[in-house]
């Protein structure tokens, strides 16, 4: 994606600013963002890969019901990109299957 | 195991405004919800590490909502706050489970408020699927609270108010939006629309300004218009639209294709009502309220004796007639509680059901014209995926109901649709509407896909910890 800067600067001031690590990449970060804001600012907008069919999954529903935006974060897969608030240095990896052996119901 | 007077599910307009009348007349009130902070979908706060500069980023009905949220924390010594609590499952105990940090507890309860909100219609079509399409709803809350752009150049497609306040959102942010396209037909409902907003002049100025906002920004609103299909390698590159006639069907010849990164979905909310289904409370179908919607009396009481529902949950109807039912429930639980008078209920209950039927009548307008078309679940072909979770395709439903299949239910057992991690919400409601236009339609209609615990995914080892609540 092209470099057009998607994070508003207009109406708010935001908070510390630090990096994370998505698939061993450096991107931004902010105090108070969630992992799915920061990667969608990053443009980075496949988060997972479906089972079956191997499709690419991004952001959804962003109010943590489609489940679309699992990912693995800090070791954690199944972890929901859009409910989950970054914070400095974590690791962040594509979901390229669904782990039920870690036990998730639902 | 102590036993809460008064449990409300849901921190938004519905559950805040119920909690904080009840705990008034001295009802001790619990109130769980899964967020950080209160304030539910329209009042969602910004997180630590944000400081709002400009209030105009809220918009005028938000500051209206601190008002509500201050007085919910001035009464923090009468009403038990549990955030960050998924309600996770109701048993016919009485008693409600939910996750917590970490662990899972149970809660029994007298009386029950369900006020858990709605989510955005979903719609299958070909490419839905594909990164770069969000649900109006979703990409709402990128831009206000997250103050992020979802992509560069936005394609808007759905129905209602909603999409308009979204496109002012993101004009304001200073976001390129390449169409609105609205598959209702607005104009020739206006002078209706003036009757109904008789009285509701809030609403009418705020909808004014919106469109007043897109008309000045050069963006195209494109009534009568839909959204077929989304193309992409690997992400949202193009879009094909076209007219569509009063049934949302679309016009021959009229396909056009617009390059676009993004697309915003938004036809409109349905209600979650999972945790009403599963305490067994009777739903009826309702199209422009979301769907299936708990039957209620007057007080806002379900079918379940002391179990409530309010608000977007129980039919989709905006904050304010969430916050006048909210009141009325935490009323009519205050006087079941004998905190008070039987006449000093009515009374208040008088007054807000005075304030609900104003507002009804605009919200009445509202929805006829933007009730679904059924054109609108049309748009999937044979691989399209309705269920986001289980990859099933619209071919294997036609397979399945070509069988014979005339229960939500019984197609769920037979084809796995609505068992996976989103517990069907994304599926249920379209796969509904396409049931209902089969042929063969039980007259009935298809009933609903039962939800069963957890309805959010929670990690086994969560439900394996679990505690009593003290
Ligand atoms: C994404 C979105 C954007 C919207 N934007 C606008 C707008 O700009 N303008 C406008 O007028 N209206 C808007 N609406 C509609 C408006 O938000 C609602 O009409 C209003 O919030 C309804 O209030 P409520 O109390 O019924 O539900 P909500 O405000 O949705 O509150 C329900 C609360 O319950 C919580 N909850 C749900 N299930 C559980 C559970 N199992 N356990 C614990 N907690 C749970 C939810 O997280 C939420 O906090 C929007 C709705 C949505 C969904
Ligand atoms: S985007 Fe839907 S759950 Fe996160």
């Amino acid at each position: 994606m092209s470099m057009v800067e998607k994070r508003v600067q207009k109406g708010v001031e935001r908070g510390q600013q630090f990096e994370i690590f998505v698939d061993g990449e450096k991107i931004l970060a902010y105090e108070g963002e969630t992992i799915g804001a920061a990667l969608m600012a990053a443009g980075r907008r496949t988060l997972r890969y479906t089972n079956k069919y191997k499709h690419p999954r991004g952001l959804y529903c962003g109010i943590g019901l489609c489940q679309e935006c699992r990912m693995v974060i800090n070791g954690v897969p199944n972890t929901q990109a859009c409910q989950t608030l970054a914070t400095p240095g974590c690791q962040v990896e594509t979901q390229q299957r669904e782990k039920y052996s870690t036990g998730l119901t639902g | 195991m102590k036993e809460s007077e008064f449990a409300i599910i849901g921190g938004g307009p519905g559950g805040i405004a119920a909690a904080i009348v009840a705990a008034k007349a001295g009802v001790k009130v619990t109130l769980l919800d899964e967020n950080e902070r209160p304030g539910g979908q329209i009042y969602r706060q910004f997180e630590k590490g944000y400081k709002v500069t400009d209030s105009k980023v809220l918009g005028r009905d938000y500051e209206k909502g601190l008002e509500l949220l201050r007085q919910f924390s001035s009464l923090s010594d009468k009403i038990r706050y549990l955030n960050n609590a998924t309600v996770w499952g109701i048993f016919k105990s009485r008693t409600l489970a939910f996750a917590r940090k970490g662990t899972s507890s149970s809660l029994s309860f007298k009386n029950l408020l369900v006020a858990t909100g709605a989510y955005d219609r979903p719609v299958p079509l070909p490419g839905w699927t594909l990164p770069g399409v969000f649900t109006a709803g979703g990409a709402q809350r990128l831009v206000k609270t997250e103050r992020v752009l979802p992509g560069e150049n936005i394609l808007l497609a759905g129905t209602g108010p909603l999409q308009l306040v979204l496109a002012h959102q993101i004009l304001n942010a200073g976001g390129k939006i390449e169409a609105i396209l609205e598959s209702g037909n607005i104009s020739k409902n206006w002078l209706r629309i003036l009757m109904g907003i008789w009285g509701n002049w809030d609403y009418l100025k705020e909808g004014w300004r919106y469109l007043r906002h897109i008309q000045k920004a050069g963006v195209p609103l494109l009534r009568n218009h839909i959204i077929l299909e989304v193309h992409g390698d690997g992400q949202v590159e193009e879009a094909v639209i076209a007219k569509v006639d009063k049934s949302w069907r679309p016009k021959p010849d009229t396909e056009r294709t617009v390059k676009v990164d993004t697309v915003c979905l938004g036809y409109g909310l349905v209600s979650s009502t999972e945790l009403a289904l599963l305490a067994e409370c009777e739903h009826k179908y309702e199209l422009c309220l979301g769907g299936y919607i708990p039957v209620r009396s007057e007080s806002m009481e379900t079918t379940v004796p002391g179990i409530y529902a309010v608000g977007d949950g129980a039919g989709v109807a905006g904050s304010k007639v969430a916050i006048e039912e909210g009141r009325i429930a935490g009323v009519s639980i205050a006087r079941s509680l004998g905190y008070i008078s039987d006449a000093d209920a009515s009374t208040r209950i008088r007054i807000f059901q005075k304030h609900l039927n104003k507002f009804n009548r605009l919200r009445r307008v509202l929805d006829e014209m933007s009730v679904p078309g059924q054109g609108l679940y049309e748009l999937a072909k044979d691989d399209t995926v309705l269920c986001r979770c289980e990859e099933i395709t619209l071919k294997e439903i036609k397979k399945a109901l070509a069988d014979g299949t005339i229960q939500a239910k019984d197609l769920k057992r037979m084809t796995r649709i609505g068992m996976g991690a989103c517990e069907g919400r994304m599926c249920g409601p379209a796969l509904i509407e396409i049931m209902r236009y089969q042929p063969n339609a039980s007259p009935e209609g298809p009933g609903y896909l039962l939800p069963r615990p957890s309805i959010k995914p929670i990690a086994l080892g969560v439900i394996a910890a679990s505690k009593q609540e003290e």
